[in-house]
């Protein structure tokens, strides 16, 4: 009798709880599809553009990988300094300092500029791995980013940053397939050492350029190596077999890798460096006979000249060139949302989304549009095709050379 | 799927006894580089019990003064002056301008906080250790600086044939060793003996034991325990500001972030010796750079620092007091 009687209560309370847990699970459920879909009310509200509005530029201007940081950030503010003396709306860039590779660093910075309701779009952050963790923070807050140095084939060819992610650089495997071509064809190498730098823009270079050697019959070493940290590569050399054709480094600290290739020639070898976007720094990397790819940067343009001159001290600093490229396609998309006087994150992504800057106007040598969808190599938010990669050789005066 | 153990004999064997030679000498250079550091650590921890983690970015500072001596007298590849005497001045003004800023950073930030915790010292130390590296990170930007050793006094630098320096010495089994890696390691070694010397035979050194042993007791005896504790800091900043210049001439390229891994791998160096003892720092410093020669070169990039690190746990595991260090002795 006891239990007969127990048992409704017990079926209640066991209804109530189940029914309880369906709720919070329902509202969890609501919020994360909503937090994961679009992000939450940050992106519709309007602020008033006035005649300045501000842009997030993350960068990492300290830590090791402070000299590139801080060619992003001169080349920013040059963007920003000829951008307000041509344009009634000036903009302003509010600098994040990601400290790479502090990742957690990285996600600090994005939020600060995600919850800063002032800004409405952010160039940077540099490193893929920063991109990768700084999504989550910029998608609440509704705000593109635009990298000028990410190029991690995935973040865009995977899908999940879809009109929240853009970047004024070719991807890994537009420059791997490219470098490769050139080391079958021309260099003819059969034996080539892959040396990764051991950060996420070199690694996923590497990993592309090793895969497309071996497919097509290249044997291929692969050593490793922080460039950061690593002030001694005389271990690494003695690992370099003698008959080495090529050693491919894509590496970011042009400095490291011409320490490394002037270690490789006192050793007495003679394989070909050969590096990526990364090592186009003709103040930095110029030893005789290396290669390196990049994009079709017009050395003599007036923009890259002016550069020199002013903020550069005579440096043409391009590796920070994209994100230039990037806050001038931050600023056109901020300036058309304000044509109202008023503009909302969300309509400054689709005004970037829109970007089309002609190949007169652009420093990158080809027009700037974006890619709409996943189409391999390309993903949304790349610059559509004909952006790619062109080979550089380092000549004997430590010039760089047009040679594919 | 390829054992890692079959894969390091493999490069073991395609190394050879050459490959065997050329890790020993790298290791060689290194490791006297990383015990000029671990000495400042040492000679400081064994007077004063602290961790002066400044030491490193007084060694970068070093190496930025020996490259400011080098541009004043028309920089890399072609000096105005005969590369001899242009070398020697670059360690003569680097090691007094390191000493002076030992002294300098002994005497505002260490001396007023003596009588205060050591977690507050060491805390300063570490500020010490940020006010440097961002001092000169505002006051030269954050681009590396090339000493560009490689081409220095070389004939014909348009070509980039390489300069003296970097020209083979001698040989041994194939293995060539350049000059300046013998001047970074004879250099090396005259400084550890001239240390040692000095500890050992004169006064200051005597004093210097002395006021390591008992500030209390040294005072009492009419030592000045403030000016030896100066003069420590002075030699131990004057071997970092020498580690410096031999840091450039050896790998060219210096930025205001070198002092932080190098001072950490001095650190390992002199905890690895026995922390306080000078024949220590050396033998740790030699091993800590020949361990991570070999480990980069036997197993790859990725497994030096991870060797380095090993090696500090298991001698801290079986020897607390580092292979030289002493057990010091309590009163009770």
């Amino acid at each position: 009798m006891e239990k007969t009687g127990h048992q409704p209560r017990v079926y209640a309370a066991l209804g109530g709880l189940l029914s309880a847990l369906l709720a919070v699970a329902a509202v969890l459920g609501a919020t994360a599809t909503r937090s994961a879909a679009a992000p939450a009310a940050a992106d519709s509200a309007a602020i008033t553009c006035g005649n300045r509005v501000s842009i997030g530029f993350a960068a990492p201007v300290t830590g090791p990988a402070g000299p590139l940081g801080q060619q992003m950030q001169r080349w920013g503010k040059f963007a920003e300094t000829r951008w307000n003396r041509a344009h009634r709306l000036d903009i302003r860039l509010v600098l994040g300092d990601t400290q790479l590779p502090d990742t957690a660093q990285a996600v600090r910075v994005a939020e600060n500029l995600a919850s800063n309701q002032q800004i409405l779009a952010v160039v940077g952050p540099a490193g893929s791995q920063e991109v990768e963790v700084s999504t989550a923070p910029f998608r609440r807050g509704g705000v593109a980013n635009i990298s000028g140095t990410a190029t991690a084939t995935a973040l865009t060819t995977s899908g999940k940053r879809r009109g929240f992610f853009f970047r004024t650089v070719p991807n890994d495997d537009q420059q791997a397939a490219r470098a490769v071509a050139y080391m079958r064809r021309t260099l003819r190498a059969s034996r080539v050492v892959v040396v990764d730098a051991q950060n996420s823009y070199s690694v996923g270079l590497s990993d592309s350029v090793q895969r497309l050697l071996r497919a097509a019959g290249a044997s291929v070493q692969r050593e490793s190596v922080n460039e950061a940290t690593v002030t001694d590569f005389s271990s690494l050399v003695t690992r370099i077999p003698d008959d080495t054709q090529v050693v491919y480094v894509p590496w970011q600290l042009a400095a490291k890798a011409q320490q490394f290739g002037e270690q490789l020639r006192a050793s007495g070898r003679n394989a070909t460096l050969f590096g990526g976007d990364g090592l186009y720094s003709p103040d930095d990397f110029k030893l005789p006979g290396s290669h390196v790819t990049a994009f079709p940067v017009a050395l003599g343009n007036p923009t890259i000249r002016a550069y020199q001159r002013g903020p550069g001290r005579g440096s043409s600093d391009l590796f920070g060139l994209p994100s230039y490229v990037a806050v001038e396609v931050a600023a056109r998309a901020v300036e058309k949302a304000c044509a109202n006087g008023e503009a909302t994150r969300a309509e400054v992504r689709r005004f970037i989304n829109r970007t089309n800057i002609p190949k007169a106007q652009s420093l990158l040598g080809f027009p700037i549009r974006f890619q709409q969808r996943v189409k391999r190599p390309l993903g949304p938010g790349d610059m559509r095709t004909p952006a790619t990669y062109i080979v550089y050789r380092i000549n004997a005066n430590g010039q760089f050379v047009k040679v594919g | 799927m390829e054992l890692p153990l079959l894969s390091v004999l493999d490069t073991v064997r395609d190394l050879g006894w050459s490959g065997a030679v050329e890790l020993f000498r790298n290791g060689l250079a290194l490791g006297s580089l990383y015990a000029l550091i671990a000495l400042g650590y040492t000679m400081v921890y064994g007077i004063l019990k602290l961790l002066n983690f400044a030491h490193g970015d007084v060694y970068m500072v070093g190496a930025f003064i020996g490259f400011g001596v080098l541009n004043a007298f028309g920089g890399s590849p072609s000096p105005t002056i005969a590369i001899l005497p242009l070398i020697v001045l670059m360690f003569l003004v680097a090691m007094l301008g390191a000493g002076a800023l030992g002294v300098v950073i002994e005497r505002f930030a260490y001396r007023p906080l003596r009588s205060s915790s050591r977690l507050t010292v060491l805390i300063t130390a570490l500020g010490v250790s940020f006010f440097l590296q961002n001092s000169m990170l505002l006051l030269f930007g954050a681009q590396f600086r090339s000493y560009q050793s490689f081409q220095l006094g070389s004939d014909n630098p348009a070509a980039f044939e390489p300069g003296p320096l970097v020209e083979p010495l001698f040989t041994i089994g194939g293995v060539s060793f350049q000059r300046i890696q013998i001047a970074v390691l004879a250099t090396s070694v005259a400084l550890m003996v001239a240390l040692t010397l000095l500890v050992a035979k004169t006064t200051l050194g005597k004093a210097m034991r002395a006021t390591a042993y008992d500030h209390e007791a040294a005072a009492m005896m009419g030592i000045d325990v403030n000016r030896v504790i100066a003069a420590t800091f002075f030699i131990g900043s004057v071997l970092a500001g020498a580690a410096g210049v031999m840091f450039g001439l050896m790998f060219s390229q210096i930025n205001h972030f070198m002092g932080f891994y190098a001072g950490l791998k001095g650190f390992t160096a002199a905890v690895v010796g026995g922390i306080g003892s000078i024949p220590g720092a050396m033998l740790g410093g030699l091993l800590v750079g020949l361990v991570e020669s070999y480990a980069q070169g036997y197993l790859g990039g990725q497994w030096s620092d991870i060797a380095v690190f090993a090696i500090l746990i298991i001698v801290l595991l079986v020897r607390p007091t580092g292979l030289l260090g002493a057990r010091a002795i309590q009163k009770v």
